[in-house]
């Protein structure tokens, strides 16, 4: 589903080059739930960046879905993108739309039938746990509540792909594990799930497949 | 999906607030300016032309023609280039008009001693004629004739109202013209603003693989809707105006222009004008880059 051959990753500040990524190379296979793990700065954020092409490598092949990202055009790389759910450490919700019409944003911006629309808005809603906070507004929620609302819009469409960018580094332990419960069953239903975290205390507490990023370069694919 | 991105550019019209009222009303000032002269315009360009159909040039005779004459003098004025017809009219028959003209007063005539007045012969320029220029050439052909005395008449007026007629349109554009380049650039700013106020549902939609139409429509249509909103507005006060003012000012245009009745613009100007508008704001809209990228 996945395959990075020797990515490099240099970001150019002026004149000043920052390497992210170095000579990275691994596979994810479809139905896998991998933690990338590392300490701030490792390059995790770049690394799942390049997979739903919102940049691209400075060197060496990034292949999502069989296509090499590179190589895609501005509308293939919506296609890509609409097969990517991908959710942040800040849920970056709609302020003035309820939880309701945030997740049903999506649809709409892709043109969903309407009919469709609120049936599929609450089956995501029902997954993460929010289907009594439909029409709670972004500043009602919880920070735990929020980023399971994040969650819901990501996978609203159902994509077979999920990655997930620090979604609990603001959260409590708590609401933490309410999250990771999520993933979990987001998981088990059949979604490849990609989960980048610098708390290495998650990272073991999960028991899945890890890949250890450290400045940039892979240092361990264990589990 | 119209419905979602018609209730966005809606949505997106309300967060830009002021600017987006001004710039409603700018293109309401542009659109009502370019009606307004356009409406005068067209009015005049009516008068021209009644006044373009009824001229005539009186050809005045040093004496009255022999009846076996009159043929080939009229032949000979019909020869003339830039004249559509030419009709004899006798000194008998020049005096029986002006009795009718004087109408109950016709008795002073009857108690002139002669008639003093001389035969002409009528003569209806050709459209080719109707320019000044041509209309000058005309009468200057016309008294080269032998048996002219005096040619009266002519286009002279007719055009001077008519150049005054596209001296206004000139003005009405030009006016226009600034008034819509101010209220495109005012759309634009609006519309940067709502890009601004946007980049959180831009960011979700790129997120998302929103097509790229669907990411700049609403951004189109937001600015169209200021366009059109300006335009209604500008023809109900073009039409507000026009029934305040033209009850008015009709009979003093029938005196001197004699227009009987002023017209208001057209369904299809009507049209034109709404168009315009929509266009301004689309324009407006579209200017504004920001929403290209991300
Ligand atoms: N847009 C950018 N421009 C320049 N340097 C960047 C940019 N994004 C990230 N970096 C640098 O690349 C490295 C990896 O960053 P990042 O991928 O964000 O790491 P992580 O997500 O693991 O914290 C860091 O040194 C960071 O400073
Ligand atoms: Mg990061």
């Amino acid at each position: 589903m996945i395959e990075l051959h020797r990515v490099s990753k240099i970001y150019s500040v002026g004149p000043v080059k920052v390497p992210a990524l170095s000579d990275v190379s691994f596979r994810i296979d479809k139905g896998e739930f991998v933690v990338l793990a590392g300490p701030s700065g490792a390059g995790k954020t770049t690394l799942l960046r390049l997979l739903y092409r919102a940049d691209l490598p400075s060197d060496g092949e990034v292949e999502v879905f069989g296509s090499d990202v590179a190589s895609l055009r501005r509308a293939q790389v919506a296609a890509l993108r609409r097969s990517i759910g991908v959710v942040f450490q800040d849920a970056k919700l709609l302020p003035v739309r309820t939880v309701y019409e945030n997740v049903a944003f999506v649809l709409r911006v892709l043109g969903t039938p309407r009919r469709d629309i609120t049936a599929r808005v609450f089956d995501a809603l029902r997954v993460v746990g929010l289907s009594s906070r439909a029409q709670a507004y972004p500043a009602q929620l919880s920070q735990g509540e929020a980023q399971r609302a994040a969650l819901a819009r990501a996978i609203v469409r159902k994509p077979p792909l999920l990655l997930a960018d620090e979604p609990t580094g603001s959260l409590d332990d708590a609401m933490a594990a309410e999250v990771f419960e999520v993933l979990r069953d987001i998981w088990t239903g059949g979604t490849t799930v990609v989960l980048a975290t610098h708390q290495r205390r998650v990272a073991v507490a999960l028991r899945r497949r890890t890949l250890a990023l450290e400045a940039g370069r892979v240092v361990k694919d264990e589990g | 999906m119209f419905g979602f991105l018609m209730g966005e550019a809606l949505r997106d019209l309300r967060r830009a607030g002021r600017v987006a009222v001004s710039a409603i009303l700018l293109v309401t000032l542009s659109l009502a300016a370019l009606g307004g002269f356009w409406l005068v315009s067209a009015n005049l360009d009516r008068a021209v032309g009644r006044w373009r159909d009824r001229v005539r040039i009186i050809v005045y005779l040093k004496r009255e023609p022999a009846e076996a004459d009159l043929p080939q003098l009229l032949e000979r004025v019909h020869a003339v280039p830039g004249v559509a017809s030419a009709v004899y009219v006798s000194r008998a028959d020049a005096l029986r008009a002006l009795k009718q003209v004087l109408g109950k007063d016709a008795a002073v005539v009857d108690s002139l001693p002669t008639n003093p007045l001389p035969s002409s012969v009528e003569v209806t320029p050709a459209a080719t004629a109707a320019t000044p220029n041509a209309a000058h050439q005309l009468v200057e052909r016309l008294e080269a004739l032998s048996e002219v005395e005096e040619v009266a008449g002519g286009v002279d007026w007719v055009e001077r109202l008519s150049q005054w007629q596209r001296l206004l349109t000139t003005i009405g554009l030009g006016v226009g013209a600034v008034l819509a380049l101010a209220a495109i650039l005012t759309v634009t700013t609006a519309t940067t603003l709502v890009v601004h106020a946007r980049r959180r549902e831009t960011e979700i939609m790129r997120l998302v693989g929103a097509p790229e139409l669907t990411i700049r429509l609403p951004l189109l249509l937001q600015g169209m809707l200021q366009g059109l909103a300006g335009a209604v507005l500008a023809l109900a006060a073009l039409s507000a105006m026009y029934s305040v003012v033209a009850p008015r000012i009709e009979p003093l245009v029938s005196l001197t222009l004699g227009l009987p009745r002023l017209a208001f613009l057209t369904p299809l100007n009507l049209l034109a004008l709404t168009l315009a508008g929509a266009l301004l704001g689309a324009l407006g809209g579209w200017l504004a880059r920001g929403g290209r990228e991300a």
